[in-house]
């Protein structure tokens, strides 16, 4: 398949052009490689649906990218095939050089979900060891009492999912996340379900765990704020199916703190995302 | 405790049924509203308690209760493990289900005397009562299995979950709440399976009690046996509940 017929937004830099400080000199250098990815789902009575379509995407080590792009455009998709979720149709996904499969197999992969799929029957404490008890590791309690002071939520450990409010939910699901080092971290809308002040806080909390870990991520969002705020990448996906239609470099020297999102920097970058992501591409 | 008020009020009303149950018994007895085989509940309250029946009751009571609770357990440990099997190995689900449905559409009744020339007479009733039980805890245990969310699976897998990890982390955690309910919607079905299988021929417990009372008349033993063989069947029914309402709590 030839890319779209003439690109609605003429892309600032080549799209598969190295934008992180990352070594581009053999495919295996890149953290995360969506190689020229489309996924078609097979409905219910035959008809086929093309989710997403030509997506491209090279993440290097270290580096955090947004992917952004309204309800139902298949951004989800595109990290549920970097989870080994769902499988390609066609194209390619590499992690660390090999099937995605194998990173999750080695335990060295980390997920928050859009619902926390905290365990109800666990305790706080027993929902961050889980992923030790998986891979069959010995519960190192010093690293969950490390997390869940770094969550804000010291003094938990007995609670049971049920009697935290959803936000200390996403925290806890976020901690259970990076529980073992992984060396890629997954987002997946993890602050969808949360009011906007929430939501504010928690993207301040994320951003400062992420910038004392430096784990290679990949957000998916439908906030530009968001986006904006927290990576050093954002993509713009178009939704049916779901093609790129945009990239660009987050400036902001990292730690970030609040009155990034106040600049006239943030404010120009964040019109030219919220206009990439208007349905007809611009107005 | 939480919701004190409703609970109370629950336990009230409760209390205020059985009592107003018993009063229409005694009442309907001591009227004869129902003829000479409805005996007053104090006529058959004095029977039961009678010192020179006590021997008579505890070993029908020992003979039956033995069977119920050896029914009850082989029933339940087959039942789960079978559930469990066809989990592990869904090629098997379909025959599996089709035989638990089959076993369970049979009348008990049809069986038991297949089961008195195989086994023994004594044993019927345990028979009745394990194949009673093993259909309610393989379907509840089977349905209960898959009651794990597309969320926690997706979790295990990212995970890096091994098949077995999974079964013994989420899969049966998750499954708990549905064996719970099985566990006690059980209870009536081994007590039944039990004393039924005593009905034809055995040498003892309550089922014989009821069937020699029967036809000897002896309106007062049969209704002690039935009150008897009622009374602990609820008594285990509502400690079930209370074990299904803790693992409610806890995994749901």
């Amino acid at each position: 398949m030839p890319m779209p017929a003439t690109p609605l937004i003429e892309p600032e830099m080549p799209m598969n052009a190295p934008l992180s400080p990352a070594p581009a000199t053999a495919p295996e250098a890149w953290a995360i490689n969506v190689d020229h990815v489309g996924k078609t789902f097979t409905l219910d009575g035959g008809k086929e649906l093309k989710a997403i379509d030509d997506v491209d995407i090279k993440i290097g080590q270290g580096e955090f990218v947004a992917l952004l792009g309204p309800s139902g455009c298949g951004k989800s998709t595109v990290l549920r095939l970097v989870a080994a979720l769902e499988d390609v149709s066609t194209g390619r996904v590499t992690v660390e050089g090999s099937n995605p499969t194998a990173l999750s197999r080695a335990h060295r992969l980390g997920v928050a979900f859009q619902d926390h799929a905290l365990l109800p029957w666990l305790t706080i404490r027993d929902n961050i060891a889980l992923p030790y008890k998986v891979a069959g590791r010995p519960v190192d309690d010093k690293r969950i009492a490390e997390l869940l002071a770094l969550v804000g939520l010291s003094g938990f450990e007995k609670a049971r999912p049920r009697q935290l409010s959803g936000g200390m939910r996403q925290r806890v699901s976020i901690a259970r996340a990076l529980v073992l080092k992984p060396d890629v971290l997954l987002l997946d809308e993890p602050f969808g379900a949360l009011d906007a002040v929430t939501r504010r806080h928690m993207n301040v909390e994320l951003q400062r765990i992420w910038s004392e870990q430096r784990i290679t991520t990949l957000l998916v969002t439908h906030s530009v704020e968001e986006a904006l705020f927290l990576a050093d990448r954002v993509i713009v996906m178009s939704g049916r199916p779901g093609r790129i239609i945009k990239e660009i470099q987050v400036p902001f020297a990292r730690p970030r703190s609040h009155d990034v999102q106040r600049t006239m920097e943030f404010h120009h970058l964040a019109d030219e995302l919220t206009l990439a992501l208007e349905p007809e591409g611009h107005h | 405790m939480k919701m004190p008020a409703e609970r109370w009020q629950s336990l009230t009303l409760g209390i205020v049924g059985i009592v107003l149950f018993l009063a229409a018994w005694e009442a309907i007895g001591v009227n004869r509203l129902a003829g000479l085989t409805w005996p007053p509940l104090s006529a058959v309250f004095q029977f039961m308690f009678d010192p020179t029946k006590a021997q008579l009751f505890i070993r029908a009571m020992e003979a039956s209760f033995s069977m119920v609770i050896l029914g009850y357990v082989t029933g339940s440990v087959v039942g789960i493990a079978l559930a469990g099997l066809v989990h592990v190995l869904p090629v098997v689900r379909p025959g599996m289900d089709r035989l638990a449905s089959v076993i369970h559409a049979i009348p008990a009744i049809a069986l038991a005397p297949l089961f008195i020339v195989l086994i023994s007479r004594e044993f019927t009733g345990m028979a009745i009562a394990a194949l009673n039980v093993f259909f309610i805890l393989y379907v509840s245990t089977t349905s209960g299995l898959n009651n794990s969310t597309t969320g926690h699976r997706d979790l295990f897998q990212v995970l890096g979950s091994s098949g077995t990890t999974r079964l013994l982390r989420l899969d049966l955690p998750a499954a708990l709440p549905a064996v719970g309910s099985g566990m006690k919607y059980s209870v009536p079905a081994a007590f039944i399976g039990a004393i039924l299988g005593e009905w034809f021929g055995s040498s003892r417990g309550l089922g014989l009690l009821m069937v020699s009372a029967m036809q000897n008349f002896q309106i007062p033993l049969l209704w002690s046996a039935v009150f008897i063989a009622s009374t602990a069947s609820l008594i285990v029914f509502g400690l079930m509940g209370l074990l299904e309402q803790f693992v409610y709590g806890r995994y749901k």
